[in-house]
Parts: C-alpha cells; structure tokens; sequence
C-alpha cells in the first residue's frame, strides 16, 4: 500500500505570467533572475547586506538542498512538477507587480464582499497595489510593540538589528538539514517577520503579519522566529481568507517558535493561496519548562500543501497542540498533520485534525507522536475526522505513534464519514438549497475548531467555506 | 385551493410503485390515508417532497394549481409551502436546532431581508414551549441522540416555524407511546385552518382518534382503492386490510 | 542453484530440493518460486510496509532444513487440543506423523496438499498461493513455496456443516531447523467450519518458522479460525494470512501470539462481496526481547461490507511490537462500514509499542474509524485489586488475562472460547 498519491498529467511549473486572467505591469528593480546557483545567493547577500555568518548559513543550506532528494517515496509525486531552474528566488517587495481595479477579475471583487474583507485590504490582496497602509490599520499593534518592549520587525531586520537574541535561535529548533525545503528556504530566505516578547510580557493584541507587509513579508521564503521569553504570551496570526493576487508558485517558509520556561505561543494561519501553489512549510515550536506552543492552521488554497506543525516539548510540564481544518477542493490536496515529540515527563500534546474532501480534492493527514526511552507521565490525545462530500474525493490518513514505557498514554481516533444523500434532502425539504444544506453540514462538522480562531477569522473562515461549498454544487 | 394528485405513476428503479394515484386535499382539511407496509404510502410522500430515489412515469400533483413537478429541487417546493414529516427523521450532527431552523425561515424571506433574531427566537422558544419541548434542545444537534418521541416533536416544531400550504405527515405515530402521540396531536391541531391543508399517512388508526379526518382513503397496490369519513377508519380496523384487499383485487 | 552471494540474509543452507511428493507441473512451479526469491531484494526499513521493522532480525543464514523427527509418539502425546474435535492432524518438522478424521461428514475433503495436488488439482490450482503477498513479505512467501513439502487443505462443500474443530498441529523440533506450515481452507457456498491451528516447538531451541494461511470464502459460507502460536523464544516465524470474502460470507479470524523471538505476521481481509464480513482479532503477548510486528490490510472491495479489526498487545520487560494497519475503501464500494483498533498495554518502562493505523478511502458512503491506545495498567484497577488483598504481580497478570479474555468473547464457538480462555490462563501463570 504506497502511501503515494497519482496525480493526473499537470504541466510543469515556473512563475506563472498567466495565473487565472490576471494581468499586470512588471518592473524589476531588485531581480536575482531565474535558477538558483550560487552566485544567486551572493546577489541576495550583497543586496540585502548581510553579515558573513549569514551568508555562510545561505550557502550552507545551498548545498544541503542539493544533496537531499524529493521526498517523493512517501510525498505526492505532483513534486516533480516544480521545476527549479524556472523559479526566482528574489524579488524586492519596493517593484512587485500591480495592477489597475479595472483589471481585477469580478469574482474576485464579489469574494472580498462576501467575506467582508475591509476596504483598505482589497486593493493590496487584488495586486492593485504593492504596499499596505498598515500603520493606520493597526495602531493597537504599534502601542504593544512601543509600551511593552515587544520587538516585531522583519527578519532582515531582526537579524541586523538584534543578532545575538536572533542568533542564539535562529536554525536552532528546525536545522536546514531537516528536508529539502527547509534547506532551499536557508537558501534564499526573505521576509517573515522576528518577534521577542520580554519576560511576564504578555501581548494583548494578536501580532499580524500584515502589520510588516510593507517591510517585505509576503514572500515565496519567509522565514519566521518568535522567541517568547520566560512568563510571556504572545499569539501571532498570519496569511487571510481572502485569495491573494500570487505570481510565484512556489512557497517554502519556515517558521521557527521558542516557549522559554512558562511562555505561552499560539500561532495562527489562514492558508488559501491561489490553486497553482506549491505550498511546502516547515514549522515546529520548542517547548521549555511548563510552556505552550498551539498551532491554530486552516489550509483551504494552494495546489498542494505540505505542512506537519510540530511541537517538541523539550521540559516538564510543557504542553504542545496542533488544531487544523484543511478542506481540499477539485483539483487540490491537503497534505497535513502534525508532529508531537514528547522529550520530557509529564508532557502532554493534543492534536485535533478535521478535513474535508470535495470533488477530485484530496485529504491527507500524516501524524508522528514519539514518546522516547524513559519518559514518564506524557500523554497525547489525537482526533482526526475526514468529511466525504462527493464521490471522487479521497481521503488518507497515516498515523504513527511510538510509545514507550509504562508511565505514558496515548489515544488516537480517527473517523471518516460523509454527508448522505438523505440528510441532504431532509434538509432541502426544508427550504435549503443543497448548497446551503452542505455548508450548514460542513459548518457543523468544523465548527469546535472554527472557535478555536480569534474572532478577526472565524466569522470570515465560516463564510469561506459556504463559499467553497457552494461552488462545489454542480 | 387544494392538493391535487392526479393518476399519478412512479417507480424506484424499474420497479413501479404507484399505480394510478388520485386524491384532492382541499384547504382547511385533514385527510388521512390508511394501507399496509408496501402499499405505497411512504413513497407517495417521498415523491411529492422530491426525493432523488423515485422517478415520476406519470401523472401530476398541483399544489394550489401550481405542478408540484416543475419544481426540481426539494427546496423549492418546500419554499413553495410543502411540508413533510419524516418517518424516520435524519440526524445532522453538529447542525444545532437553531441555527438549522434559522437558516429554513431565512431561506423564506426575500431577497436582502435578513431575519431578525430576536423574533425569531422568541417564536422559536413560544412554539418549543407549547409542544414540551425544552429550550435547551435549540444548541443540540437536529434529532442527534433524540428518542423516537422527540424526533417526532420536533418535526411538528419545524412544520410549526415553517407554517406550509399542506403538510404530510408519514406515519408521525409510529414507535410513540399514548402520552407523545397526544403531544404531536395536539401540535397538529393548534396548527389547522382554513388556509391549510393535511395528509396524514398512517398505518394505524389510533392516531386519527387525535387528529380526526374529514377524510379517509385506503391504499392497496400503489392506489386508492376506497374512500370515506372517519368512521371508515374503524371499519378498518376492526375487519382488517383484507377486508379491502380482496374486493380491490377482484 | 545459484545463491545471491550479496545477500547475507539468504541461508547457504537452506537449499531447494525438489521433492517427488508433487507432481511434475508444480515442482517447476517450486522451481520458480526458489528464483524469484533469490532474485528478490531484501526489505529495508525506506519500504513502507517494513517502515520501522527490526530488519537486522529478518536474518535467515543460520537455518537449514529440518531433520525427520526423533520421537513421533512424543509429539502426538503433547497435542493437546480441545477435547472434540472433528478431525485432527500432526506435522513434525513438515511431515504429517498423524492424521484422523473420522468425525468429518460427507464430501468434505482434508489433506494434505501434495495429496489435493494429485487428487483435486482443479481445486489446488484455483486456490493455492491465489492472493499475491503485498503487505510486505512476497520474497519469503516465493521461498515458502519453494520449500513447501507438508501443509493441509481443508475443503468444505456446499451446504455441508462441520460440528466440531479441525485441528491441525505444527511442530518444529531441532537447532536451526525451518518449517513450512500452510493451511489452506476452501468453504463452498453456504458451509460451515472452525479450524484451529497451533503451532509449537518441541524444544527450546533457535528455529525458523515461515508459514502462510489461506482462506477462501464463498456465498454465505462461514468460518470461525483461530491460531495459537507458541514457537520457542528463539524462533523466527512469519505468518502470512490472506482471507477472501464473497457475498454474505463471515470470516472470524483469531491469532494469537505467545511465542517467537521475532513474528512478522501479515493479514489480508478481502470483502470481495456485497455484504461481507471479516473480523480480525489477534491477543500478543511480548515479554524479554521479543518482536511482534504485525501488518493488516482491510480490502473493501464490496457493497455493505464489513469489517472490524481488534488487536491486543501486552508487553513486558525490553519488548517490542508494531501494528500496521491499513483499511481501504475502493471507489464504488458503498455502505462501507470498517472499523479498527489497536489496544497497547505496557508493563514495563522499556517496552515500545508502534502503531500505524491508516485509512485509504476513495469513496465517500463510508462509516470507518479506526483508533489506537497505549498506556500502562490502570493504577486504579490494581489498587482495587491490592485492597482486595491480591497482591500486586497477581493482580497485574489478572488484568492482563481480562483484556485478552475479553476480546476471545467475539469468537461465537463456547468450546472453543473457553479452551482459548483456557491457553491464556495457562500462558500467563494463572489457575
């Protein structure tokens, strides 16, 4: 039984100059051109004025992504189709491309109203615009960052601006050797965002990524390092549910999060990239002593997304958790899960997965939890659910849980079910269109972890999906 | 004004069900049909409401001189004033009895007109209150780990927010003890007037002791075979199905 | 016969001999097979279904072939099966040393392979080896074949039902000897039968068992099955199931592993039609430095098919096992309900239980679960234990035995329930 996916022929990926019915005018100030060499990572270096050890770390990652193969015996095979020469991997945000209103498609217009995308976002997700007027926008986040000594900067930023915090840290918690692509994003990373939050600090207002979309956040490489320190609690909210104007069809980030003893971390993404991207994260949390990392993650966009949260709970009492909605439309596949490593007692980790599949999508969930020799006390508790909607969706989960020991306990559930026929018309007897009938269905089965959202999201993340329903009723 | 089935045929698969069909529900009356398990009942029911198992061979059914027919979708016959009470009402876990009754009396409205909450509710909890219903019952998921009683109660709740045209009713009595059949009745009752009309299907004639019919047809072999008033009811009962079985197959 | 000399997990020992016990047609067949095990690669744990197996442990150069057995009379004494049973047969070392089968009705037909290879020969070539081995162990299943010298078919015709048990023995006797059991089980439309399979060893020594079981069954037909493995600590032993299940037929499979240094067992659940049924269950118990790895594979390939799967492991001291399961729904197959659980109780700090449950479903009128526990005993059960003045090691072997005895109340046979119940008792130190 392959764990692998077929995947009909699909053509080979480069950067997309006709994504959709798109149109826009291009002007490069900063452009590293296409291919990846190392000369690349030199004219990334020299633009963005690195220090050595950076550019040696870039160079370092070079080479490791070289080595390691496409992970295809396990992945999807739909990797082969990214072609790496065609890509660019740098382009400063000051030139990237835009467009005029007139230009941007009708659908996309309705989109931002039905989900009651504020005005002044719209412009900037439909590409009509390279900047966002953030400042106004997000006073709240200014206050927290200036009164409270919170440092919220861009990584290039961070790590000019702060080396020996971002240096003690940075490829600590995910090494460039972990995979292939978080070897390319040590590569060529740019953009993402560096936070510090002081010991006891503890931030009232979520931090968003868009408060740094000016300062380069929105790339095909961020890379992401929040260091909470000891007593503090910060929650952290990036990507929107409205879909974003892309040109590039290959993301790789890498998001790196450290819980000093007591802290507090919750992260959370709303993923719906347009239908050609390659969405390939790597992001893990460490733990320390009675810390807390949760991933809060909803993927509903991208051509094929892989992504495995994880958390490695390094100290006593710390505790990790994964919540994850994916819902994978014609055409996509979600390829999700989470990662639990249990390296210390009485550590316990929680992880609730619930998918939907629609048409030809397709749903996967692959889960490790490793309780090490020794350990005592350590509990994990799995749910995953997996919603069928119609008859050529598909759904896989693989699971693997190493328990070792008589002091621990885990439990791992997991369901699959679909929304038949008869409750479908049981429902429609009582005025709902079908469409309507599927979204009060799959709203009902994604609902528990729709709250687990702050409130910015979870009103716009259930419109989203009697969105998605409804266009998914022939 | 009336619910009128005219020679109606249908079959599930290749196999015919309904035979011939004929039966007018004026406005403002109760009728009940009457037939043993297989004689068509249920599916003459399901077929109305627009169930995707059956297909139409033919005949019509109006609904106040409109054809019930050229409505494809359940819901829009539902939205034109059908209602149905299921036999076997279905589960929809995670789907809370507010929101699912909300989002039916929305889909009501017109265009733009949004439904105002706090209405909504206090009609909501006026109904529950009136079919011994608790108002807890509005955050749990629709007839999920209901009891047969509550299932059916709270299919009278949901023809009670919707007001229909006509509402059938399909063996509402079935699996219910004397004290939620006289419960679901009287829901029934409060709910008759001039402007509406009934079809009550039943296999038993215990309930319409409760609901009682200005009418009552008997069904055998996918046909109305017989018609007459309520006392035709205890006539049946008392002789039994074969009574009409045999001359209706002479 | 050339040996793959790259290879050191293949015996220089362990050589293929054709054997006039078959007729010609399947010696060549033998002949084959003994190649396409050379030819085949050892696993390795980037394979999936060896995905974190012990591969240093699948190392077969030390065995040979088994000499004829010392004592028969000896062997025929030590199995003890349940008290009635409708027929009973005895393999030492791969040759049947007994057979009796007087309690069998008409038209049913048990034998030995070779036997049904002469004599029913349309039957044997439907049915042997039919199902290809995926779940892992293919190279070793070809080497089965190759060596296959004893083995029973047990065919059922239809409407016929069988009373009482079959039993079958397995006996391994010697240092480094390989065996090669094989039970193959045909159920016509509508029969009946339960078969009991145990396998032993006579001493204690390092041995190599590689086994495959069979079963196929046609409409309506039911099977009730159950296996009791308790090799020496020292053996090897792959066990390899493929269960086919046609229109409203019911399989009811039991394994249950108490012995072997390292078992690698492999089941495959076919539903092939429409209102099928298969329940897997398996009780395991590891202790010292033993392995259970365990690969399952439920196959819907059917209309209102069911399947449940139900798998106890205990483990003890440095103990280790692994439960791969996969339920797979094929598109089409509608009213599909499948269910699996693992259950992993742990007694001591180095025991290690891995557990892969995994879903693969390309339909969607499904209801499948699957869920998988670990934990080590309820301290609250033992106190309660202990304040009833059972001391605590009893206790422990107390719980133990109810969780295994718990899942032998799925098997519907009360005899055969209760000489299980009884094994279990008996291995686990109980009266």
């Amino acid at each position: 039984m392959p764990a692998t996916i077929e995947q009909d022929d699909k053509p080979q990926i480069d950067i997309d100059r006709s994504v959709g019915d798109f149109r826009y005018d291009v002007n490069y100030e900063f452009d590293a051109g296409v291919g990846l060499s190392e000369a690349t990572i030199d004219y990334i270096c020299d633009v963005k004025k690195d220090p050595d050890w950076i550019r040696e770390f870039r160079k370092d990652g070079y080479r490791k992504f070289l080595e390691k193969p496409m992970p295809t015996h396990w992945a999807s095979k739909d990797l082969e189709n990214i072609v790496f020469e065609n890509i660019r991997y740098y382009l400063s945000q000051g030139v990237q491309p835009k467009r005029s209103w007139d230009d941007v498609p009708e659908e996309m217009k309705k989109t931002f109203e039905r989900l009651g995308i504020p005005e002044q976002e719209r412009k900037y997700l439909a590409g009509v615009e390279a900047q966002f007027d953030s400042e106004a926008a997000y006073s709240n986040i200014k206050a927290a960052v200036g009164e409270q000594g919170v440092i919220f900067v861009g990584s290039t930023e961070g790590l000019h601006k702060h080396p020996e915090i971002f240096k003690k840290w940075f490829g600590k918690v995910i090494p460039s050797s972990d995979n292939k692509f978080s070897a390319l994003n040590s590569a060529v990373f740019s953009g993402g965002s560096f936070i510090y939050v002081p010991p006891g600090v503890k931030v009232k207002h979520p931090l968003q990524a868009y408060f740094r979309i000016n300062a380069q956040n929105f790339g095909q490489f961020e890379r992401t390092l929040i260091i909470a320190d000891e007593g503090s609690e910060v929650m952290y909210m990036e990507g929107c549910t409205a879909p974003k104007f892309e040109t590039s069809t290959l993301h790789s980030a890498v998001v790196e999060l450290v819980a000093l003893k007591g802290a507090k971390i919750q992260y959370v993404t709303v993923q719906n990239w347009s239908p050609n991207v390659f969405n390939l994260v790597t992001k893990r949390g460490l733990a320390h002593e009675d810390a807390e990392i949760k991933w809060i993650d909803c993927n509903i966009g991208s051509r094929l997304t892989m992504k495995y949260p994880g958390v490695i709970m390094k100290g006593k009492r710390a505790r990790g958790e994964v919540i994850s909605i994916a819902l994978a439309s014609d055409g996509q596949h979600q390829d999700t899960g989470a990662k639990m490593i249990h390296a210390a007692d009485d550590t316990t980790s929680n992880v609730v997965s619930k998918s939907i599949s629609i048409g030809s999508g397709v749903a996967t969930y692959r889960g490790l939890v490793d309780i090490p020799p020794h350990r005592k006390g350590c509990k994990n508790n799995t749910e995953c659910d997996a919603l069928l909607i119609n008859s050529h969706s598909r759904t896989d989960t693989y699971p693997a849980i190493v328990a070792r020991g008589n002091q621990n306990s885990f439990q791992h559930e997991a369901s699959v079910s679909k929304i038949n026929s008869e409750q479908i018309f049981y429902m429609q007897q009582r005025g709902l269109t079908e469409g309507q009938a599927m979204s009060l269905a799959v709203n009902g089965f994604v609902n528990d972890l729709v709250r687990e959202f702050p409130m910015e999201y979870s009103v716009e993340l259930k419109r989203l999906i009697d969105l998605e329903m409804e266009g998914s009723v022939g | 004004m009336s619910l009128s089935i005219q020679n109606l045929t249908a079959n599930i698969g290749d196999q015919q069900i309904l035979k011939g069909v004929n039966l007018e529900v004026p406005a403002g009356e109760v009728h009940a049909i009457m037939g043993k398990n297989g004689s068509g009942k249920s599916t003459l029911a399901k077929i109305m409401a627009g169930h995707p198992d059956y297909t139409v061979t033919g005949g019509d059914v109006l609904m106040d001189g409109q054809s019930l027919f050229e409505m494809e979708e359940p819901d829009e016959r539902s939205r034109a004033g059908l209602f149905l009470a299921f036999q076997y009402p279905m589960e929809i876990p995670g789907v809370t009895i507010a929101n699912f009754l909300r989002a039916a009396v929305q889909a009501r409205l017109p265009e733009g007109e949004e439904l105002e909450a706090t209405d909504y509710y206090a009609e909501l909890y006026k109904k529950m209150d009136a079919l011994k219903i608790q108002r807890s019952f509005t955050s749990r998921s629709v007839n999920e780990g209901f009891s047969g009683g509550e299932k059916k109660r709270c299919e009278i709740l949901q023809m009670s927010m919707l007001e229909p045209k006509y509402a059938v009713l399909d063996e509402t009595d079935s699996g219910l003890d004397i004290d939620a059949l006289k419960i679901v009745s009287e829901g029934v009752n409060a709910l008759r007037s001039p402007n509406r009309g009934f079809l009550v299907i039943t296999h038993y004639q215990r309930l319409l002791d409760y609901i009682v019919p200005d009418k009552v047809h008997v069904m055998v072999d996918g046909r109305i075979v017989m018609s007459g008033d309520k006392d035709l009811a205890l006539e049946l009962e008392a002789k039994g199905y074969d009574w009409v079985t045999e001359p209706a197959l002479a | 016969m050339s040996t793959l000399i790259e290879d050191p997990t293949v015996s220089t020992s362990l050589n293929f001999t054709p054997s006039a016990i078959w007729p010609e047609w399947f010696r060549a067949e033998q002949e084959a097979a003994w190649q396409e095990y050379l030819a085949t690669p050892a696993p390795t744990r980037k394979n999936e279904p060896w995905r974190f197996a012990n591969i240093k442990a699948i190392d077969l150069s030390s065995f040979g072939s088994a000499p004829a057995i010392a004592s028969e009379g000896k062997l025929i004494n030590a199995s003890a099966g349940l008290g009635e049973a409708a027929a009973r047969f005895i393999f030492g070392n791969n040759t049947l040393v007994h057979s009796e089968a007087s309690g069998l009705p008409e038209g049913v037909i048990v034998q030995p392979l070779d036997v049904a290879a002469r004599e029913n020969e349309a039957l044997f070539r439907q049915y042997f080896m039919s199902q290809p081995v995926e779940l892992g162990s293919h190279k070793y299943a070809q080497l089965h074949k190759a060596m296959l010298t004893g083995g029973m078919l047990v065919y059922v015709p239809k409407n016929v039902e069988v009373a009482h048990p079959i039993e079958i023995f397995h006996w391994v006797e010697g240092k480094n000897a390989s065996v090669f059991p094989h039970t193959l089980i045909v159920l016509g439309d509508n029969a009946k039968a339960t078969v009991v399979d145990y396998f032993q060893s006579a001493d204690h020594a390092p041995a190599f068992a590689c086994g495959i079981n069979d079963f196929h069954l046609a409409r309506g037909s039911k099977l009730t099955y159950a296996a009791v493995q308790d090799w020496s600590l020292e053996t090897l032993a792959f066990h390899i199931n493929s269960t086919i299940v046609e229109r409203d037929a019911t399989s009811t499979a039991l394994v249950a592993n108490f012995g072997g240094r390292h078992v690698r067992g492999e089941s495959l659940s076919k539903l092939a039609g429409t209102g099928s049924n298969s329940v897997m269950l398996s009780l395991n118990l590891a202790d010292g430095d033993r392995e259970i790895d365990q690969r399952t594979f439920q196959d819907h390939a059917a209309q209102h098919a069911t399947s449940d799967l139900l798998y106890q492991n205990v483990l003890d001291d440095n103990a280790r096992t692994i439960f791969a399961g996969i339920i797979r729904v094929q598109p089409g197959e509608a009213h599909t309900d499948a269910y699996q659980k693992v259950r992993n109780l742990l007694l001591s700090n180095e025991a290690e239980a891995i557990s892969m449950p995994g879903l693969e479903i390309l339909n969607d009128d499904v209801r499948c679960s699957h869920g998988a526990t670990s934990s080590g005993i309820d301290e609250e059960e033992l106190f309660y234990m202990e304040a009833r003045g059972i001391p605590r090691k009893t206790a422990s072997r107390l719980i133990v035995a109810g969780k295994f005895i718990s899942l032998l109340e799925r098997i519907e046979d009360e005899s055969l329930r209760k000489n299980l119940a009884a094994i279990v008792h008996k291995r686990l130190g109980i009266d």
